[in-house]
């Protein structure tokens, strides 16, 4: 037992009435860094938060750690979903709260946040320079933590997690929202942790992993099952292709050839500039991507279109040949597109189920005020059919695996037939099988006249209908073209 | 300037007191037409005034901001708020002359020298609009006689407007129009336009008057409720202390108590907020609330009548014009309470022991709202008027108590409510003295429930349910509140 390092014995968890764990054994020793992956819904996150005593569970979990080493004796968990608090420390955020100017502080600054959590875990405040500075995080220290994007969120989890250098350092999802650069040196920064004397257990699919991680496992009938590598985890069930229901064949009402007319875009806080000189045309019928590095302002970008940002009405943005601010309200505009976004994922109803946050939809309401039509119930059952989610239509959302609520949410998107999606980063957070399953839907839903704006990281996880992109680079345009197919 | 409610005769009094239509949806059909393409400019870009504005704009109407000249020189937090979201920001003489319709969101302390300036660069015919009817009905400002005046007040804070605006929906909204000056017949479309700007029409919506709105207002939110949670709070955590409770226990029993207890209130009235308990301290709460009603229904009806001769404002004006002399002193003594001093301890404290070991707190909030309520309908306001001024208004205020104490309660509501708070409590505590002398643990700050064999006589619970259930604040509370929440009740169902 001496050279163990987590000794699991018998461990059982239920949830409500579903068992999730059932008699699990597992053994950590030394020099070992785990990889637990396998099918979405078998228990992966359960098990992560039930090693770092998150859980109530019934068995043993010991954990030996070495009190000859200068690392703290302590086991991490890091959520694949991040969370902040205001000042008075609830979570009573709205959604694009963020862009709503208001002189008072409603959340910490980066860099009083991780000042508090210095002296919470006794770390040198000095220290963390060097943990901001491989993030290219240096400059935010002085935002709020609301004005952060999900991949910043993201990133300073991370932050934390490196500079604590638990003994045990248990990271769920941890690349989610990552953009390239960030993901390989974080494998980097991995390996080293590795060699310093960090455990390591990580809860991905991915497969592009540090080299550090050496033992592979997923979890089957709420048991751990150890396997060779990770090309032995199991996979989700295929998709089977289904026709999409005939209501979304119909080529949506365009009023306009041009959807989206932006020209000379500059959004600024304070001194901090967000967006700077952009101009960007979208014709109806087209598919773009939009690709750039975490905070360089995509989603901000994206927040003028979809009518939720301020700032929008001191800049020269038309939409649907409409020019914003000339009357119109932000629900004539959120009427013609579809959007889906990590932020609008975090902001949901966390009491929301199923069928009710679908028909929402055709409201763009979050929550449902109105009892649909007949008409409109129908197409909310036919699209959950579709979407293979029908079984689930009385749960609530949060209680299904990240990969279903993100279907969830499309369907919501795109159950009044918009003639403009708007996907940004739909696949955060989902793993390679997911986000093959979910762009093969993105596929089928925009080949009937829909324009498309998608921002995702991978060249490897993108729907094939994509024909044009945008780059940003701090807040700039960096290059506009077309996408050949031999891209990827 | 002369009460308007004083120099009305009895039969206008009381016609215009009872003005309480709860408004269909589909009356708001026309949208904001009404307001389309007319220049609202705001005066004042605080809570009210910056949220509404955001919501207004994204409902496609033309707004800018006012501002006094110290705010833009000075460039202070309301000028900061106005330009940062890219709102146009001038001076009075700017841009009152071209307003089609000006909103005061000033502080109510404020009004009548903010009108004093801006009513004279006023368009002939243009629109002036309060979200709270007080410098109209109680100070009696008498407006030029071409400009209309109506009130669009809402009834939440106002970063819940902008909150539940951008979800989809809206708060709960009164909507007047001031007798005196509706000389072109356009009020009550404009009234509605601009609630339906800021989203209130999907929440429920109740035609008032300017006098319903502050003879109920002023007794609810502004003297009573704010006062029955200070009392409460302070007269709770000091029987624990002196019966050996830990401080911190306490202090967290009650902090966070008031909002967990209310927030049953919120979802299912009294009743739900009753049915939290075990049929035992059910039994018990009940009584205890039917003594403490008995005890303070005299000193609720004072207030009701100072309210209604409008000595309560005039008072309290005369503190304004003497320094905030009364104000300043009461609020000192409020953050000198043991209360207010002792930080919530470190421990768990269980959802449902806030219920069981609070019984007393929750007698004292059914007690206190149900008092208001019924206090506001024999004074001749209508139910619907008077539950949004009690049932409603409770919880938000709780709230506040939650996040820190009775100090962010007083920060956060006007500081014509902050008077009135004290003022209550200053009164109440008294009142009460004799009857927190048989206060014991077992009603505040230990489980009523322990040792009990729980055992009830069904016809006494019975008697006790209907009681409950049939009071006339549940009957009203049941219709208004199904109109709020609309269609959110079926995603729990
Ligand atoms: N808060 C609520 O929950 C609520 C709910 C419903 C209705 N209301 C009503 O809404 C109205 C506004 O309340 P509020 O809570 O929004 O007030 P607030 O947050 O205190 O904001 C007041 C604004 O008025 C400005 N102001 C203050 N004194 C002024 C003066 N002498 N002349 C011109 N401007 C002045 C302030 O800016 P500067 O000091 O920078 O000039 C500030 O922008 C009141 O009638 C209130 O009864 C409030």
């Amino acid at each position: 037992m001496i050279h163990s390092v987590v000794h699991i014995a018998q461990l059982s968890l239920q949830y409500a009435h579903h068992v999730v764990l059932d008699g699990l054994n597992w053994q950590i020793h030394r020099g070992e860094h785990w990889l637990i992956g396998g099918k979405s819904g078998s228990g992966k996150s359960a098990l992560a938060r039930a090693l770092a005593g998150l859980e109530k569970t019934s068995g043993i979990v010991q954990l030996f750690f070495d009190n000859t080493s200068p690392l703290p004796p302590r086991a991490l968990y890091v959520s694949n979903w991040y969370q902040f608090t205001n000042l008075e420390g609830d979570r009573n955020f709205y959604y694009q709260q963020r862009y709503n100017k208001q002189q008072k502080d409603d959340t910490l600054t980066v860099y009083a946040e991780l000042a508090h959590y210095a002296k919470a875990k006794n770390l040198w405040l000095e220290e963390v320079e060097q943990y901001l500075a491989l993030f290219d995080f240096a400059d935010l220290k002085n935002t709020q933590l609301i004005e952060l994007s999900s991949g910043e969120h993201k990133k300073l989890q991370l932050i934390k997690a490196l500079w604590l250098k638990p003994q045990l350092l248990i990271i769920d999802e941890p690349y989610t929202g990552l953009d390239k650069s960030s993901r390989k040196m974080l494998n980097g920064y991995f390996d080293k942790l590795a060699a310093a004397g960090v455990h390591l257990v990580l809860i991905t699919n991915d497969a592009d992993l540090p080299g550090c991680i050496n033992r592979f496992a997923e979890i089957e009938h709420g048991r751990l099952k150890q396997l060779d590598s990770v090309l032995d985890l199991s996979k989700d069930a295929g998709r089977v292709q289904k026709t999409l229901p005939l209501f979304l064949k119909e080529k949506p009402n365009v009023s306009a050839e041009v959807m989206v007319h932006m020209e000379n875009i500059h959004v600024r806080y304070g001194d901090k500039v967000v967006l700077k000189d952009i101009s960007w045309t979208i014709r109806a019928g087209e598919k773009w991507l939009l690709q750039g590095p975490n905070g360089s302002g995509k989603s901000t970008l994206l927040s003028l279109i979809n009518g939720d940002h301020p700032q929008a009405y001191a800049n020269h943005i038309h939409l649907f040949g409409q020019r914003r601010g000339s009357g119109e309200s932000i629900w004539d505009i959120k009427e013609r597109l579809g959007i889906i976004s990590p932020e609008i994922h975090w902001y949901f109803d966390k009491t929301a189920k199923v069928w009710q946050a679908v028909a929402s939809g055709f409201y763009d309401s979050i929550g449902l005020f109105r009892q649909p039509s007949y008409d409109k119930q129908q197409k909310v059952n036919q699209l959950l059919e579709f979407f293979d989610l029908t079984e689930y239509k009385d749960r609530v959302i949060t209680t299904l695996p990240l990969g279903k609520q993100r279907l969830v949410l499309l369907a919501r998107t795109i159950i009044k037939n918009p003639p403009l999606l708007i996907l940004d980063e739909p696949c955060q957070g989902l793993d390679h099988d997911q986000t093959e399953h979910f762009n093969t839907v993105v596929d089928e839903l925009c080949g009937f006249g829909k324009t498309l704006i998608y921002v995702g990281h991978y060249e490897t996880h993108l729907p094939s209908c994509l024909e044009k992109k945008m780059i940003l680079e701090k807040g700039e345009v960096k290059t506009i073209q077309d996408i050949t197919e031999l891209v990827y | 300037m002369a009460n308007y409610f004083n120099t009305l005769p009895l039969r206008e009094q009381l016609n215009q007191l009872s003005v309480a239509e709860f408004m269909d949806i589909s009356e708001f059909a026309d949208g904001v037409s009404a307001l389309k393409g007319k220049k609202i400019v705001i005066v004042g870009c605080g809570a009210q005034g910056l949220n509404q504005g955001l919501n207004l704009r994204d409902s496609g109407l033309d707004v800018s901001y006012a501002l006094r000249k110290e705010a833009i020189e000075q460039k202070r937090d309301s000028w900061k708020n106005a330009t940062d979201n890219h709102f146009t920001v001038g001076t009075y003489e700017d841009l009152i002359p071209t307003a089609d319709l000006v909103s005061n969101l000033t502080p109510d302390k404020q009004h009548s020298s903010v009108i004093d300036a801006v009513m004279p660069l006023m368009k002939m015919g243009a629109t002036l609009s309060y979200s709270h009817g007080f410098n109209i009905v109680e100070e009696g400002k008498q407006i030029r006689k071409d400009i209309t005046v109506i009130m669009i007040a809402p009834k939440c804070p106002g970063s819940e407007v902008r909150a539940e605006y951008l979800r989809g929906f809206g708060v709960p909204t009164l909507i007047a129009v001031h007798p005196e000056n509706d000389p072109q017949g356009k009020g009550l479309a404009e009234a509605k336009a601009y609630c339906v700007g800021t989203g209130g029409h999907k929440a429920g919506v109740l035609r008032s008057s300017f006098v319903a709105e502050v003879k109920s207002d002023l007794m609810g939110e502004q003297t009573i409720l704010c006062g029955l949670l200070q009392t409460g709070s302070i007269l709770s955590f000091d029987k624990m202390i002196e019966k050996g409770i830990e401080p911190g226990y306490a202090s967290k029993l009650v902090q966070y108590g008031v909002e967990v207890i209310t927030e049953a209130l919120k979802q299912g009235g009294i009743t739900a907020m009753m049915d939290r308990l075990s049929n035992v301290a059910k039994i018990k709460a009940f009584e205890i609330s039917e003594e403490l009603k008995a005890i303070m229904r005299p000193l609720f009806q004072k207030h009701q009548d100072d309210i209604m001769s409008g000595d309560f404002s005039r008072t309290m004006m005369e503190d304004w014009a003497n320094g905030d002399k009364k104000l300043l002193e009461w609020r000192a003594a409020t953050g000198e309470t043991a209360f207010e001093k002792t930080p919530a301890g470190d421990v768990k404290i269980r959802e449902q022991e806030y219920f069981d070991h609070a019984v007393f707190m929750v007698s004292y909030i059914k007690a206190g709202v149900e008092l208001a309520f019924e206090t506001m309908v024999e004074a001749g306001i209508k139910p619907e008027s008077a539950y949004y001024e009690s049932l409603h208004e409770t919880p938000l205020i709780a709230n506040t108590i939650a996040r820190k104490k009775l100090f962010e309660m007083n920060r956060v509501i006007s500081d014509t409510a902050e008077y009135g708070c004290y003022l209550f409590d200053h009164a109440c505590k008294p009142l009460l003295a004799d009857f927190m002398k048989t206060v014991d643990t077992d009603i505040i700050g230990k489980d009523f429930n322990e040792g009990k064999d729980m055992a009830v006589d069904n016809q006494e619970l019975i008697a006790v349910n209907e009681a409950i259930r049939t009071h006339p604040v549940e009957k009203v509370g049941t219709v208004l509140r199904t109109a709020m929440t609309a269609m959110k009740a079926i995603k729990t169902a």
